[in-house]
């Protein structure tokens, strides 16, 4: 037993600490700082800086460009950019499809797409969910025809996170009607400059533009854009499931809330005012305790070559329910401060002025990536056997 | 970072595994719990000579040099198993009390206790202190004690207390026969037994008084934080086997012509004790290394929080085991609602969620001042 990093994983730390401190750009930190969220240009920079020190794929096997750094160090890194006021990287590109294309992918699909993904040049959106196929994704109906040298894709994304930013989407559309639903998917890569491809925006309860729809009409997508066989989406789609998750808990994104939920209460004007906050705020240090060492172990797990499998989905769970319980007991702490929606100035402590965007735009994350209620039923077929 | 327990752990917990399921049945502990005696000397005789009265405490004071990780490892079974020996009251807990008080006379008891030779109990808490163990409302004016202590846990059976006390401003602790006090026996929530006494000028001489001032101070503080620890490791035993017992019924309980399993609602209750254990596995091991540690901030930031989320969550698995049982849950046939007294008795003994909060805040802002 031992809850200490090493003196090697401390000395990491300590460079990549200093790295961030010099090197995240000061509009980035002061708009995180605020609660905000980062625009296209601000993220993108963000992610180019990263994918410069090869930093962005810290994930990726060296075989393909990553830093060939244990779990460890990738979970200190992780905490060093979040505590730096960096936001975390889109996950689409760097955690998603690349990962599929290493693993799935033909030489020449690795060859084409994942230098892009690395650089942060090219950005990414996922095209899964449909009007009729959230949580019940098999359901799917984006059909994708076979007609000579490419497919004629016709259908309907919905929920697509920063597709009206994305070059690319990666997308499950169906191939094969007559098989067992899961069976007729596949994977496919899909220009989103391609005619026929029309992105309409949908206005989240942030009041910011995060979501869209995407309308596929006789959309041409070369044969060569399939990720494996025909009917392998279903299989790709369950391994991005498991695949690296010792970030999943969002623990070093709450670390850094929690931090400025501490800068919100020493604002506060009332000595009665900062006692209510302080045990609020104590209530949600106890569980990230609890959350954040049980993350250790599963990182210590992975390095060890012995990393969680569906277990780690708790980790999504309690994280993702932690990140709103935290975003809540912001707006709590600036009460009526929290209540301004469109004012430039801020009617008190700056920091409150952006809480109840965040608060409300936090309510998705209980809901994307498989809603919590999807992730305990799979708990329970595989884990509890019921 | 390594979460691996060393072998030494492994395979002291395996031994108590064994042990108890060999010789402590649920039976057992009914019939126990009726006994106003709960020292069974076979068993007493057991546990000496599985190395347990000594394994506590460091080799320097006659101990076997055991770390509190391997405490908790048997302190964990014997929740799981809800053995009511009181290997915790009677050696254990006035154990560390002593090494901690550190002093020719306290380290002198302390072997006897290792030998099996004496058996003392701890009264550190009293109706007007509550929780608050470095400020006792029990009074040492010179030679004479007076004043109250309650929740004195010791199987029914100790002959002498420890007892904590203001002499002036400082504190004392101080070592005397039960029979110079007047007694009042109980059983309490988790079926032990434990006393109140009432001390009324009682006569102490210099060398019942074992230490004071901020030794003294030391001494329980380290003594509360390892209880502390023992609490989490006993309620998380019973907490196991709340919950594969839960699954087990609903994997088994037909109604509607199928298994409760199957409903979804069922299943998500189940899920969610199932990643609250994992949680408090999480913290039961931090706390297990952290609640002896030398950084007396850290020590207590870590015991604080471990309590207040036990207090939460290990104590919310049990309620939720009695709701999937249904009727039989609320039956003192079935172990489920023995677990579920344990467990709450164990978040309210040394501290209750609100107390740890409260210790949680102070802790952290004391950490921030030294940063």
């Amino acid at each position: 037993m031992n809850l200490d990093f090493s003196n090697d994983e401390k000395e990491f730390r300590k460079s990549i600490r200093q790295w961030m401190k010099e090197n995240v750009p000061d509009d980035i930190r002061s708009c995180t700082a605020r609660g905000a969220m980062p625009d296209k240009s601000m993220q993108q920079r963000w992610e180019r800086l990263l994918g410069s020190q090869g930093w962005l794929t810290t994930t990726w096997p060296e075989q393909y460009g990553g830093p060939g750094w244990s779990a460890t160090q990738r979970y200190i890194f992780d905490l060093e950019r979040a505590l730096a006021g960096a936001p975390p990287t889109s996950p689409f590109g760097v955690a998603m499809v690349g990962p599929v294309l290493y693993t799935f992918g033909s030489e020449a699909q690795k060859a084409h797409w994942l230098p892009g993904i690395q650089s942060g040049e090219t950005l990414w959106c996922q095209g899964y969910s449909e009007p009729n196929a959230g949580s019940d994704l098999a359901s799917l109906k984006t059909r994708a025809t076979l007609n000579g040298d490419h497919y004629l894709v016709n259908g309907q994304k919905i929920w697509t996170t920063q597709a009206h930013w994305a070059d690319m989407m990666f997308c499950l559309v169906r191939t094969d009607s007559s098989v067992k639903p899961q069976q007729g998917i596949s994977f496919l890569l899909i220009d989103m400059k391609t005619p026929g491809i029309e992105v309409r925006p949908i206005y989240s309860i942030d009041g910011h533009h995060h979501l869209n729809e995407v309308y596929f009409t006789d959309v041409k997508v070369p044969v060569g854009n399939m990720v494996g066989k025909e009917g392998m989406g279903w299989t790709i789609a369950k391994f991005l499931l498991t695949h690296e998750r010792t970030t999943i808990a969002g623990v070093a994104d709450i670390h850094y809330e929690i931090s400025r939920l501490k800068t919100a209460m020493a604002a506060l004007p009332t000595e009665n005012d900062k006692e209510q906050a302080k045990r609020r705020l104590a209530a949600l240090e106890v569980d990230l305790m609890a959350l954040e060492y049980t993350n250790f172990r599963t990182v210590a797990a992975t390095d060890e070559g012995k990393p969680f499998g569906p277990e780690s989905s708790g980790l999504k769970i309690k994280g993702t329910e932690l990140q709103q319980r935290v975003s809540q007991a912001m707006v709590e702490t600036g009460g009526l401060m929290s209540l301004p929606w469109d004012n430039e100035e801020p009617i008190g402590e700056q920091i409150f002025n952006q809480a109840s965007r965040r608060y409300n735009f936090l309510r998705a994350c209980t809901i994307y990536g498989g809603s919590n209620e999807i992730q305990k039923n799979v708990l329970a077929k595989m884990l509890l056997g019921l | 970072m390594d979460f691996k327990l060393p072998e030494n752990t492994t395979m002291i917990a395996d031994t108590a595994r064994r042990y108890l399921k060999d010789n402590y049945s649920f039976d057992t502990y009914i019939a126990q719990l009726n006994e106003s005696n709960h020292l069974e000397a076979n068993r007493w005789q057991s546990m000496n000579d599985l190395g347990w009265f000594g394994l506590p405490f460091a080799e320097s004071v006659g101990g076997y040099g055991g770390s509190l990780l391997d405490v908790c490892a048997i302190v964990k079974e014997l929740g799981a198993a809800l053995c009511l020996d009181p290997f915790v009251d009677l050696i254990v807990s006035p154990g560390k009390l002593l090494e901690y008080a550190n002093t020719p006379a306290s380290l002198a008891l302390l072997d006897r206790i290792i030998a099996g030779e004496e058996r003392v109990a701890c009264g550190l808490y009293d109706r007007h202190a509550g929780y608050h163990v470095l400020n006792p409302s029990l009074r040492l004016n010179g030679e004479r004690l007076s004043g109250q202590k309650h929740v004195v846990s010791d199987g029914g059976v100790a002959d002498a207390v420890l007892v904590s006390a203001m002499s002036g401003d400082e504190l004392a602790i101080v070592a005397l026969p039960f029979d110079a006090c007047d007694v009042e026996r109980y059983r309490l929530l988790d079926g032990s037994r434990a006393a109140s006494l009432t001390l009324d000028d009682v006569l102490i001489t210099d060398e019942m008084v074992l230490c004071r001032g901020d030794a003294a101070k030391q001494a329980v503080s380290a003594w509360f934080d390892y209880l502390c620890a023992l609490d989490c490791a006993r309620m998380y035993g019973a907490c196991r086997e709340v919950y594969q017992a839960t699954l087990e019924y609903a994997r088994t309980r037909k109604q509607f012509g199928t298994t409760i399993g199957s409903f979804q609602v069922i299943q998500h209750y189940l899920v969610d004790a199932f990643i609250d254990l994992q949680q408090l596995e999480s913290m039961l091991l931090m706390v297990s290394v952290k609640g002896e540690s030398a950084n007396v901030c850290e020590r207590g930031r870590a015991t604080a929080a471990a309590k207040a989320y036990y207090a939460n969550r290990a104590v919310g698995i049990t309620q939720q085991g009695i709701q999937i049982h249904g009727g039989v849950g609320v039956t003192e046939e079935l172990n489920i609602g023995h677990y579920f007294r344990l467990v709450t008795h164990a978040s309210l003994s040394h501290g209750d969620r609100e107390h740890h909060m409260s210790r949680f805040i102070q802790a952290g802002e004391k950490q921030n001042e030294v940063v």
